[in-house]
């Protein structure tokens, strides 16, 4: 690209690298928490707290006011903030410097906790940028951003594309026709998305050669898929990766087996991966092992190979994005109507697990009361998309909710 | 003779025609089922009703759903007809769906 382009958002406006440093430059307040639903406004966000050396929350958009609160974040909360000198940035190289000065800099994200409370994760830099891949092969790479920017995997993406100076289009909830149009119009060369992003691609009748790579995450990888995509960007080559918001990006393949290759940082116990905690942005220093929770089959003995087959909590991932059914089985049963609620799983050939209420009503509702009523309290994925309305809710004898 | 096998080839013509009838007629009826479970999905989801539905209709582009409202759909169909419309390929269009359930 012969414009020096930072980034094409959604509706098509063109950021270069010199509107990025100028917009640096004249920042004279910083907000503490970034609640914005633009992708550049939080790019440039991220770069002027990491520049000023202020620690930042990032928060999803779509959070609303229940889980705000529960967060622990409260409305003065989001307008607070520090006014920042202005201190100059001069050129791109002066953003790499302090990008790669800055180990004290801290990011702080949400993710759905296992126990029904949202956990506090916080990432240096250095962990953000451990799988960022820097050289001269990746200065023509054009990103086509596919991921939320407030997610730990779009603000990977973000770094790899920002520290080689490459062009960010931005595709994230763009309809597939427009999409396509972007791979050819901006020449797009990597995408790195979840299988649902991907899914919604299908079937494309075109080839897009552009393409040079296309990696897989936050979702169980999809074979068929894989090979769909392999005919359609015929120059591209796949990249599975397994990550979480409280490490990052952890191991990588090209197919649905992996291997520890660093058994520092990773390890499998009783057939359930770990990771070290050094790579875990929870607030603490301990030295221990992370259970991430997912499961594995070990398939070759002498290599190690080994796939994942399902997890040991109860979390639920619909469409790369985990949710809790005791948190939304809560705020079920707090709908006047609602007596008891159970929230589950099912497996989706679209999303990977479209969620269910079970629901047992002590007066009379509609599904499309309840979902409005969700709507209002829960993000957008976490609201389940069939409502059965039951006589009863079997219980464990322990007097849990028993899920299916 | 002749006039035997004028009368086979009448009826054969009568019973294909009602056969067309009745396909015709069976597509219609799939065709207002899936309409109001569209129109389910998009009301439960903020979105107005559609008077109609056509075949050639994209569901993204169209019909304007997302992947958690092609998901539900596929359960609301599923339900419906005991068919999953996804299970062995994606489905793009209204007709793509009929072909799906009409079998």
């Amino acid at each position: 690209m012969k414009e020096d382009i930072f980034l094409v958002s959604k509706e098509g406006i063109r950021y270069t690298y010199h509107k990025l440093i100028e917009d640096i430059n004249n920042s004279s307040k910083l907000l503490r928490c970034c609640y914005n639903p633009d992708t550049y406004s939080i790019f440039l966000h991220i770069l002027t707290s990491i520049i000023y050396g202020k620690n930042m929350i990032l928060l999803d958009y779509d959070f609303t006011d229940k889980e705000l609160n529960s967060l622990g974040i409260d409305k003065n909360e989001l307008s607070s903030y520090e006014y920042i000198d202005n201190q100059p940035i001069t050129n791109f190289q002066d953003i790499l410097n302090k990008v790669d000065n800055n180990e004290d800099w801290k990011l702080t994200l949400f993710t759905s906790g296992t126990t029904g409370l949202p956990k506090r994760v916080t990432h240096s830099i250095n962990n953000l940028t451990r799988f960022v891949r820097k050289s001269e092969k990746h200065q023509s790479d054009i990103w086509g951003f596919a991921y939320n920017p407030t997610h730990i995997a779009g603000i990977q993406v973000f770094f790899q594309a920002l520290l080689n100076r490459n062009t960010i289009i931005d595709l994230f909830n763009l309809s597939k026709n427009e999409i396509y149009n972007r791979i050819e119009e901006y020449q797009i060369t990597n995408i790195s998305a979840t299988p649902t992003f991907y899914r919604m691609l299908m079937p494309i009748d075109k080839y897009y050669p552009s393409i040079r790579r296309i990696t897989s995450g936050g979702e169980r990888f999809d074979v068929n898929l894989s090979k769909s995509l392999l005919i359609a960007f015929p120059n591209a080559k796949l990249r599975n990766i397994y990550a979480s918001t409280e490490a990052g990006s952890v191991l990588e393949s090209s197919n649905d087996h992996f291997r520890i290759t660093n058994p520092q940082i990773c390890k499998i116990e009783h057939n359930k991966l770990y990771i070290n905690s050094s790579l875990v942005g929870l607030e603490d220093n301990l030295n221990y092992w992370y259970d991430t929770g997912d499961l594995v089959e070990i398939i070759d003995e002498n290599t190690g190979e080994f796939v994942f087959i399902s997890r040991d909590n109860e979390m639920i991932n619909v469409g790369g994005y985990n949710a809790n059914p005791s948190e939304i089985e809560d705020v079920l049963c707090n709908h006047p109507a609602v007596e008891q609620a159970r929230v589950w799983g099912k497996p989706n050939p679209i999303i990977g697990n479209i969620l269910i209420a079970d629901v047992v009503c002590r007066l009379k509702c509609t599904e499309k009361e309840l979902r409005d009523y969700l709507k209002s309290l829960l993000q957008d994925y976490k609201i389940p998309r069939i409502i059965n309305f039951t006589n009863k809710i079997e219980k464990t004898r322990s007097g849990k909710i028993k899920r299916k | 003779m002749l006039q035997d096998y004028n009368i086979i080839m009448h009826n054969i013509a009568l019973k294909i025609i009602e056969i067309k009838k009745y396909n015709n007629r069976r597509k219609m009826i799939m065709m207002k089922i899936l309409l109001s479970i569209i129109n389910n999905v998009r009301e439960n989801n903020g979105m107005l009703p559609l008077e109609s539905i056509a075949e050639n209709m994209d569901l993204r582009a169209d019909i304007g759903f997302d992947s958690l409202d092609l998901a539900e759909l596929t359960v609301k169909i599923e339900k419906e007809t005991g068919i999953d419309v996804f299970a062995d390929s994606f489905v793009n269009t209204v007709g793509e769906i009929l072909e799906k359930i009409s079998k």
